[in-house]
Protein backbone atom coordinates (compact mmCIF):
# COMPACT_ATOMS: atom_id res chain seq x y z
CA UNK A 1 0.00 0.00 0.00
CA UNK A 2 1.29 3.41 -0.94
CA UNK A 3 1.75 6.00 1.73
CA UNK A 4 -0.54 8.99 1.25
CA UNK A 5 0.72 12.58 1.24
CA UNK A 6 -0.19 14.45 4.45
CA UNK A 7 -3.50 16.29 4.38
CA UNK A 8 -3.41 19.97 5.37
CA UNK A 9 -6.36 20.47 7.74
CA UNK A 10 -8.34 23.74 7.56
CA UNK A 11 -9.59 25.70 10.59
CA UNK A 12 -12.90 23.81 10.76
CA UNK A 13 -11.23 20.41 10.61
CA UNK A 14 -8.74 21.37 13.32
CA UNK A 15 -11.49 22.66 15.63
CA UNK A 16 -13.63 19.55 15.10
CA UNK A 17 -10.72 17.26 15.92
CA UNK A 18 -9.71 19.18 19.03
CA UNK A 19 -13.23 19.38 20.47
CA UNK A 20 -14.05 15.73 19.81
CA UNK A 21 -10.69 14.56 21.16
CA UNK A 22 -11.04 16.60 24.36
CA UNK A 23 -14.64 15.45 24.90
CA UNK A 24 -13.70 11.80 24.59
CA UNK A 25 -10.72 12.20 26.96
CA UNK A 26 -12.78 13.88 29.71
CA UNK A 27 -15.60 11.36 29.29
CA UNK A 28 -13.25 8.40 29.61
CA UNK A 29 -11.65 9.92 32.73
CA UNK A 30 -15.04 10.15 34.48
CA UNK A 31 -16.13 6.67 33.41
CA UNK A 32 -12.87 5.06 34.53
CA UNK A 33 -13.10 6.90 37.86
CA UNK A 34 -16.63 5.52 38.21
CA UNK A 35 -15.48 1.98 37.44
CA UNK A 36 -12.69 2.29 40.01
CA UNK A 37 -15.22 3.49 42.62
CA UNK A 38 -17.52 0.56 41.80
CA UNK A 39 -14.67 -1.91 42.26
CA UNK A 40 -13.51 -0.18 45.46
CA UNK A 41 -16.99 -0.30 47.00
CA UNK A 42 -17.84 -3.76 45.74
CA UNK A 43 -21.33 -4.79 44.56
CA UNK A 44 -21.68 -4.19 40.79
CA UNK A 45 -22.70 -1.31 38.61
CA UNK A 46 -25.62 0.86 39.73
CA UNK A 47 -28.82 -0.07 37.90
CA UNK A 48 -30.16 3.46 37.49
CA UNK A 49 -28.82 6.67 36.05
CA UNK A 50 -29.01 9.64 38.43
CA UNK A 51 -31.23 12.51 37.30
CA UNK A 52 -29.58 15.73 36.15
CA UNK A 53 -30.00 17.39 39.56
CA UNK A 54 -28.58 14.40 41.47
CA UNK A 55 -25.33 14.45 39.50
CA UNK A 56 -23.33 17.22 41.17
CA UNK A 57 -24.10 16.18 44.77
CA UNK A 58 -23.24 12.60 43.73
CA UNK A 59 -19.82 13.67 42.47
CA UNK A 60 -19.14 15.29 45.86
CA UNK A 61 -19.96 12.11 47.79
CA UNK A 62 -17.92 9.91 45.39
CA UNK A 63 -21.08 8.11 44.24
CA UNK A 64 -19.99 5.72 41.43
CA UNK A 65 -23.27 6.23 39.54
CA UNK A 66 -22.68 9.98 39.41
CA UNK A 67 -19.19 9.52 37.91
CA UNK A 68 -20.33 6.94 35.36
CA UNK A 69 -23.29 9.04 34.28
CA UNK A 70 -21.25 12.25 34.15
CA UNK A 71 -18.85 10.44 31.82
CA UNK A 72 -21.76 9.38 29.62
CA UNK A 73 -23.21 12.92 29.65
CA UNK A 74 -19.86 14.47 28.68
CA UNK A 75 -19.75 12.02 25.77
CA UNK A 76 -23.32 12.99 24.79
CA UNK A 77 -22.45 16.70 25.11
CA UNK A 78 -19.35 16.47 22.89
CA UNK A 79 -21.21 16.75 19.54
CA UNK A 80 -23.06 19.79 20.95
CA UNK A 81 -19.71 21.40 21.66
CA UNK A 82 -18.49 20.52 18.18
CA UNK A 83 -21.49 22.22 16.54
CA UNK A 84 -21.13 25.27 18.79
CA UNK A 85 -17.46 25.37 17.82
CA UNK A 86 -18.42 25.27 14.12
CA UNK A 87 -20.66 28.32 14.56
CA UNK A 88 -17.71 30.18 16.07
CA UNK A 89 -15.16 29.11 13.44
CA UNK A 90 -17.50 29.99 10.55
CA UNK A 91 -18.24 33.36 12.20
CA UNK A 92 -14.50 34.07 12.41
CA UNK A 93 -14.21 33.16 8.72
CA UNK A 94 -17.22 35.41 7.93
CA UNK A 95 -18.99 32.52 6.20
CA UNK A 96 -22.54 33.71 6.91
CA UNK A 97 -24.31 30.83 5.21
CA UNK A 98 -22.55 28.26 7.37
CA UNK A 99 -22.95 30.34 10.52
CA UNK A 100 -26.70 30.17 9.84
CA UNK A 101 -26.73 26.44 9.00
CA UNK A 102 -24.71 25.36 12.03
CA UNK A 103 -26.66 27.70 14.32
CA UNK A 104 -29.91 26.06 13.17
CA UNK A 105 -28.41 22.63 13.95
CA UNK A 106 -27.44 23.81 17.43
CA UNK A 107 -30.92 25.25 18.06
CA UNK A 108 -32.65 22.04 16.98
CA UNK A 109 -30.32 20.02 19.23
CA UNK A 110 -31.17 22.29 22.15
CA UNK A 111 -34.87 21.89 21.38
CA UNK A 112 -34.28 18.15 21.76
CA UNK A 113 -32.85 18.73 25.23
CA UNK A 114 -35.83 20.83 26.30
CA UNK A 115 -38.40 18.38 24.94
CA UNK A 116 -36.63 15.46 26.61
CA UNK A 117 -36.89 17.16 29.96
CA UNK A 118 -40.45 18.30 29.41
CA UNK A 119 -41.72 14.67 29.49
CA UNK B 1 -18.97 -8.36 35.88
CA UNK B 2 -19.34 -11.04 33.19
CA UNK B 3 -21.91 -8.89 31.42
CA UNK B 4 -19.60 -5.87 31.74
CA UNK B 5 -16.73 -7.63 29.97
CA UNK B 6 -19.07 -9.27 27.48
CA UNK B 7 -20.66 -5.97 26.46
CA UNK B 8 -17.26 -4.31 26.32
CA UNK B 9 -15.92 -6.95 23.90
CA UNK B 10 -19.03 -6.78 21.72
CA UNK B 11 -18.65 -3.00 21.65
CA UNK B 12 -15.06 -3.31 20.42
CA UNK B 13 -16.37 -5.26 17.42
CA UNK B 14 -19.26 -2.81 16.98
CA UNK B 15 -16.78 0.07 17.08
CA UNK B 16 -14.66 -1.49 14.35
CA UNK B 17 -17.58 -2.16 12.01
CA UNK B 18 -19.45 1.02 12.88
CA UNK B 19 -16.50 3.28 12.17
CA UNK B 20 -15.36 1.28 9.16
CA UNK B 21 -18.78 1.68 7.52
CA UNK B 22 -19.80 5.10 8.87
CA UNK B 23 -22.90 3.68 10.55
CA UNK B 24 -21.86 4.12 14.18
CA UNK B 25 -22.10 0.60 15.57
CA UNK B 26 -25.72 0.93 16.72
CA UNK B 27 -26.61 -1.61 14.07
CA UNK B 28 -24.67 -4.24 16.01
CA UNK B 29 -25.33 -3.07 19.57
CA UNK B 30 -29.14 -3.02 19.51
CA UNK B 31 -29.67 -6.67 18.49
CA UNK B 32 -26.77 -8.06 20.52
CA UNK B 33 -27.78 -6.26 23.70
CA UNK B 34 -31.38 -7.37 23.40
CA UNK B 35 -30.67 -10.90 22.14
CA UNK B 36 -27.58 -11.95 24.11
CA UNK B 37 -27.81 -9.79 27.24
CA UNK B 38 -31.59 -9.48 27.64
CA UNK B 39 -31.50 -5.70 27.76
CA UNK B 40 -34.97 -4.15 27.29
CA UNK B 41 -35.14 -2.79 23.77
CA UNK B 42 -35.47 0.88 24.69
CA UNK B 43 -32.46 0.68 27.00
CA UNK B 44 -30.62 -1.18 24.22
CA UNK B 45 -31.43 1.64 21.81
CA UNK B 46 -30.28 4.24 24.34
CA UNK B 47 -27.01 2.34 24.82
CA UNK B 48 -26.47 2.05 21.09
CA UNK B 49 -27.05 5.78 20.66
CA UNK B 50 -24.28 6.40 23.19
CA UNK B 51 -22.13 3.99 21.13
CA UNK B 52 -22.89 5.96 17.98
CA UNK B 53 -21.70 9.17 19.63
CA UNK B 54 -18.52 7.50 20.87
CA UNK B 55 -17.80 5.97 17.46
CA UNK B 56 -18.34 9.27 15.71
CA UNK B 57 -16.11 11.27 18.05
CA UNK B 58 -13.27 8.75 18.15
CA UNK B 59 -13.18 7.80 14.46
CA UNK B 60 -13.45 11.36 13.17
CA UNK B 61 -9.83 12.27 13.89
CA UNK B 62 -8.55 9.47 11.63
CA UNK B 63 -10.85 10.44 8.76
CA UNK B 64 -10.24 14.19 9.05
CA UNK B 65 -6.48 13.66 9.14
CA UNK B 66 -6.86 12.06 5.69
CA UNK B 67 -9.15 14.81 4.41
CA UNK B 68 -11.88 12.25 3.73
CA UNK B 69 -14.63 14.04 5.67
CA UNK B 70 -16.56 16.55 3.57
CA UNK B 71 -17.20 19.00 6.43
CA UNK B 72 -19.43 21.40 4.50
CA UNK B 73 -21.59 18.62 3.08
CA UNK B 74 -21.90 17.04 6.51
CA UNK B 75 -22.83 20.26 8.25
CA UNK B 76 -25.38 21.09 5.54
CA UNK B 77 -27.11 17.71 5.80
CA UNK B 78 -27.03 17.89 9.61
CA UNK B 79 -29.78 20.51 9.41
CA UNK B 80 -32.06 17.83 7.94
CA UNK B 81 -30.94 14.96 10.14
CA UNK B 82 -31.27 16.85 13.43
CA UNK B 83 -34.83 17.93 12.61
CA UNK B 84 -35.67 14.33 11.69
CA UNK B 85 -33.98 12.94 14.79
CA UNK B 86 -35.86 15.29 17.08
CA UNK B 87 -39.14 13.90 15.75
CA UNK B 88 -37.85 10.31 15.99
CA UNK B 89 -36.58 10.62 19.55
CA UNK B 90 -40.01 11.73 20.67
CA UNK B 91 -41.73 8.95 18.72
CA UNK B 92 -39.55 6.14 20.11
CA UNK B 93 -40.75 6.54 23.70
CA UNK B 94 -44.34 6.17 22.46
CA UNK B 95 -44.00 3.09 20.22
CA UNK B 96 -43.93 -0.60 21.26
CA UNK B 97 -40.47 -2.24 21.26
CA UNK B 98 -41.45 -5.16 18.98
CA UNK B 99 -42.85 -2.85 16.35
CA UNK B 100 -39.55 -0.95 16.45
CA UNK B 101 -37.58 -4.17 15.96
CA UNK B 102 -39.70 -5.23 13.00
CA UNK B 103 -39.23 -1.80 11.39
CA UNK B 104 -35.50 -2.10 12.03
CA UNK B 105 -35.30 -5.49 10.30
CA UNK B 106 -37.23 -4.33 7.24
CA UNK B 107 -35.05 -1.23 6.90
CA UNK B 108 -31.87 -3.32 7.14
CA UNK B 109 -33.02 -5.58 4.28
CA UNK B 110 -33.95 -2.60 2.18
CA UNK B 111 -30.58 -0.90 2.57
CA UNK B 112 -28.71 -4.14 1.92
CA UNK B 113 -30.68 -4.64 -1.28
CA UNK B 114 -29.86 -1.08 -2.33
CA UNK B 115 -26.14 -1.61 -1.78
CA UNK B 116 -26.19 -5.01 -3.50
CA UNK B 117 -27.73 -3.64 -6.68
CA UNK B 118 -24.48 -1.88 -7.40
CA UNK B 119 -21.35 -3.66 -6.33
CA UNK B 120 -18.88 -0.98 -7.33
CA UNK B 121 -18.31 2.46 -5.91
CA UNK B 122 -19.68 5.47 -7.79
CA UNK B 123 -17.45 7.05 -10.42
CA UNK B 124 -16.47 10.44 -8.97
CA UNK B 125 -17.62 13.43 -11.05
CA UNK B 126 -16.06 16.81 -10.40
CA UNK B 127 -18.48 19.69 -9.94
CA UNK B 128 -18.86 23.17 -8.45
CA UNK B 129 -20.91 22.12 -5.40
CA UNK B 130 -18.84 21.44 -2.25
CA UNK B 131 -15.86 20.16 -4.25
CA UNK B 132 -13.53 17.94 -2.28
CA UNK B 133 -10.51 15.70 -2.73
CA UNK B 134 -8.74 13.01 -0.75
CA UNK B 135 -5.98 10.50 -1.33
CA UNK B 136 -7.16 6.88 -1.54
CA UNK B 137 -4.30 4.59 -0.44
CA UNK B 138 -6.05 1.50 -1.86
CA UNK B 139 -6.12 3.03 -5.34
CA UNK B 140 -2.87 4.96 -4.90
CA UNK B 141 -4.35 8.16 -6.30
CA UNK B 142 -6.20 11.32 -5.38
CA UNK B 143 -9.99 11.20 -5.77
CA UNK B 144 -11.67 14.51 -6.73
CA UNK B 145 -15.43 14.94 -6.74
CA UNK B 146 -18.27 17.44 -6.48
CA UNK B 147 -21.58 16.88 -4.69
CA UNK B 148 -24.71 16.35 -6.79
CA UNK B 149 -28.45 16.20 -6.00
CA UNK B 150 -28.37 18.42 -2.90
CA UNK B 151 -32.17 18.81 -2.71
CA UNK B 152 -32.82 15.06 -2.93
CA UNK B 153 -30.08 14.38 -0.42
CA UNK B 154 -31.45 16.96 2.00
CA UNK B 155 -34.98 15.53 1.82
CA UNK B 156 -33.87 11.93 2.35
CA UNK B 157 -31.59 13.01 5.20
CA UNK B 158 -34.72 14.16 7.02
CA UNK B 159 -35.97 10.57 6.79
CA UNK B 160 -32.56 9.19 7.82
CA UNK B 161 -32.58 11.42 10.91
CA UNK B 162 -36.02 10.21 11.88
CA UNK B 163 -35.00 6.56 11.53
CA UNK B 164 -31.99 7.27 13.72
CA UNK B 165 -34.10 8.69 16.50
CA UNK B 166 -36.61 5.85 16.22
CA UNK B 167 -34.28 2.88 16.07
CA UNK B 168 -30.92 3.90 17.46
CA UNK B 169 -29.03 3.02 14.29
CA UNK B 170 -27.58 6.47 13.94
CA UNK B 171 -29.18 6.77 10.53
CA UNK B 172 -25.77 6.05 9.04
CA UNK B 173 -27.09 2.94 7.35
CA UNK B 174 -29.32 5.28 5.34
CA UNK B 175 -27.07 8.31 5.06
CA UNK B 176 -24.35 6.23 3.42
CA UNK B 177 -26.56 4.98 0.54
CA UNK B 178 -28.14 8.43 0.12
CA UNK B 179 -24.79 10.25 -0.22
CA UNK B 180 -23.10 7.48 -2.17
CA UNK B 181 -25.85 6.33 -4.56
CA UNK B 182 -27.83 9.56 -4.97
CA UNK B 183 -25.34 12.39 -4.40
CA UNK B 184 -22.32 10.92 -6.17
CA UNK B 185 -20.01 11.06 -3.15
CA UNK B 186 -17.33 8.30 -3.30
CA UNK B 187 -17.85 5.60 -0.65
CA UNK B 188 -14.89 6.45 1.57
CA UNK B 189 -15.80 10.15 1.71
CA UNK B 190 -19.40 9.07 2.36
CA UNK B 191 -18.33 6.86 5.26
CA UNK B 192 -16.19 9.63 6.79
CA UNK B 193 -18.89 12.29 6.36
CA UNK B 194 -21.66 10.02 7.66
CA UNK B 195 -19.43 9.23 10.63
CA UNK B 196 -19.21 12.93 11.46
CA UNK B 197 -22.97 13.50 11.09
CA UNK B 198 -24.21 10.55 13.14
CA UNK B 199 -22.70 11.99 16.33
CA UNK B 200 -24.87 15.08 16.13
CA UNK B 201 -28.03 13.16 15.30
CA UNK B 202 -27.43 10.67 18.07
CA UNK B 203 -26.59 13.33 20.67
CA UNK B 204 -29.97 14.97 20.20
CA UNK B 205 -31.78 11.68 20.77
CA UNK B 206 -29.44 10.65 23.58
CA UNK B 207 -30.42 13.59 25.75
CA UNK B 208 -34.08 12.65 25.40
CA UNK B 209 -33.32 9.03 26.28
CA UNK B 210 -31.23 10.14 29.27
CA UNK B 211 -34.05 12.35 30.52
CA UNK B 212 -36.40 9.33 30.39
CA UNK B 213 -33.94 7.19 32.38
CA UNK B 214 -33.03 4.77 29.56
CA UNK B 215 -29.27 5.52 29.54
CA UNK B 216 -28.37 2.82 32.06
CA UNK B 217 -24.67 2.86 33.12
CA UNK B 218 -24.66 -0.95 33.55
CA UNK B 219 -24.78 -1.27 29.77
CA UNK B 220 -23.83 2.14 28.42
CA UNK B 221 -20.48 2.40 30.24
CA UNK B 222 -18.93 -0.90 29.10
CA UNK B 223 -20.36 -0.29 25.63
CA UNK B 224 -18.82 3.19 25.39
CA UNK B 225 -15.43 1.96 26.67
CA UNK B 226 -15.38 -0.87 24.12
CA UNK B 227 -16.26 1.51 21.29
CA UNK B 228 -13.29 3.70 22.18
CA UNK B 229 -10.99 0.81 21.30
CA UNK B 230 -12.83 -0.44 18.21
CA UNK B 231 -13.38 2.98 16.65
CA UNK B 232 -9.63 3.53 16.41
CA UNK B 233 -9.18 0.43 14.29
CA UNK B 234 -12.21 0.78 11.99
CA UNK B 235 -11.13 3.94 10.13
CA UNK B 236 -7.77 2.35 9.29
CA UNK B 237 -9.60 -0.51 7.62
CA UNK B 238 -11.96 1.88 5.82
CA UNK B 239 -9.08 3.98 4.55
CA UNK B 240 -6.96 1.10 3.26
CA UNK B 241 -9.50 -1.48 2.03
CA UNK B 242 -10.75 -1.30 -1.58
CA UNK B 243 -14.18 0.36 -1.74
CA UNK B 244 -15.89 -2.69 -3.23
CA UNK B 245 -14.82 -4.81 -0.25
CA UNK B 246 -16.49 -2.25 2.02
CA UNK B 247 -19.69 -2.55 -0.03
CA UNK B 248 -19.79 -6.31 0.46
CA UNK B 249 -19.05 -6.09 4.21
CA UNK B 250 -21.79 -3.48 4.52
CA UNK B 251 -24.31 -5.80 2.84
CA UNK B 252 -23.44 -8.89 4.87
CA UNK B 253 -23.59 -7.09 8.21
CA UNK B 254 -26.98 -5.60 7.37
CA UNK B 255 -28.50 -8.94 6.29
CA UNK B 256 -27.25 -10.91 9.31
CA UNK B 257 -28.60 -8.41 11.81
CA UNK B 258 -31.81 -7.88 9.87
CA UNK B 259 -32.55 -11.60 10.21
CA UNK B 260 -31.71 -11.64 13.94
CA UNK B 261 -33.86 -8.62 14.63
CA UNK B 262 -36.80 -9.98 12.65
CA UNK B 263 -36.71 -13.26 14.60
CA UNK B 264 -36.69 -11.30 17.84
CA UNK B 265 -39.61 -9.12 16.76
CA UNK B 266 -41.59 -12.28 15.91
CA UNK B 267 -40.59 -13.68 19.34
CA UNK B 268 -39.02 -16.85 17.97
CA UNK B 269 -37.09 -18.15 20.99
CA UNK B 270 -33.39 -17.30 20.69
Amino acid sequence: MKQSPPHEMDAVERMVNRVLGAGVAVSVAFMLAGVVLVVARGGGLPPHAPSFRELVPGLGTADPAAYLSTGLLVLIATPFARVAGSVIVFALERDRRYVALTAVVLLVMCAGVLLGRAG
Amino acid sequence: MTAFIGILLVAVVAGVFGSMLGVGGGIIMVPVLSLAFGVPVKAAIATSIVCVIATSSVAQSSFAARGMTNMRLGMFLEVATTVGALAGGITAVLIDGRVLQACFAVLLFYVSWQMGRRRHDVVPVEGPVMPSAYFDPAEGREIRYGVHGLATGFTLSLVAGNVSGLLGVGGGAFKVPVMNLLMGVPLKATIATSNLMIGVTAATSAVIFYGRGYVDPRWAVPAALGILVGARLGPRLAIHLPARVLVVVFEVVLIVFGVLMLLRALQVGI
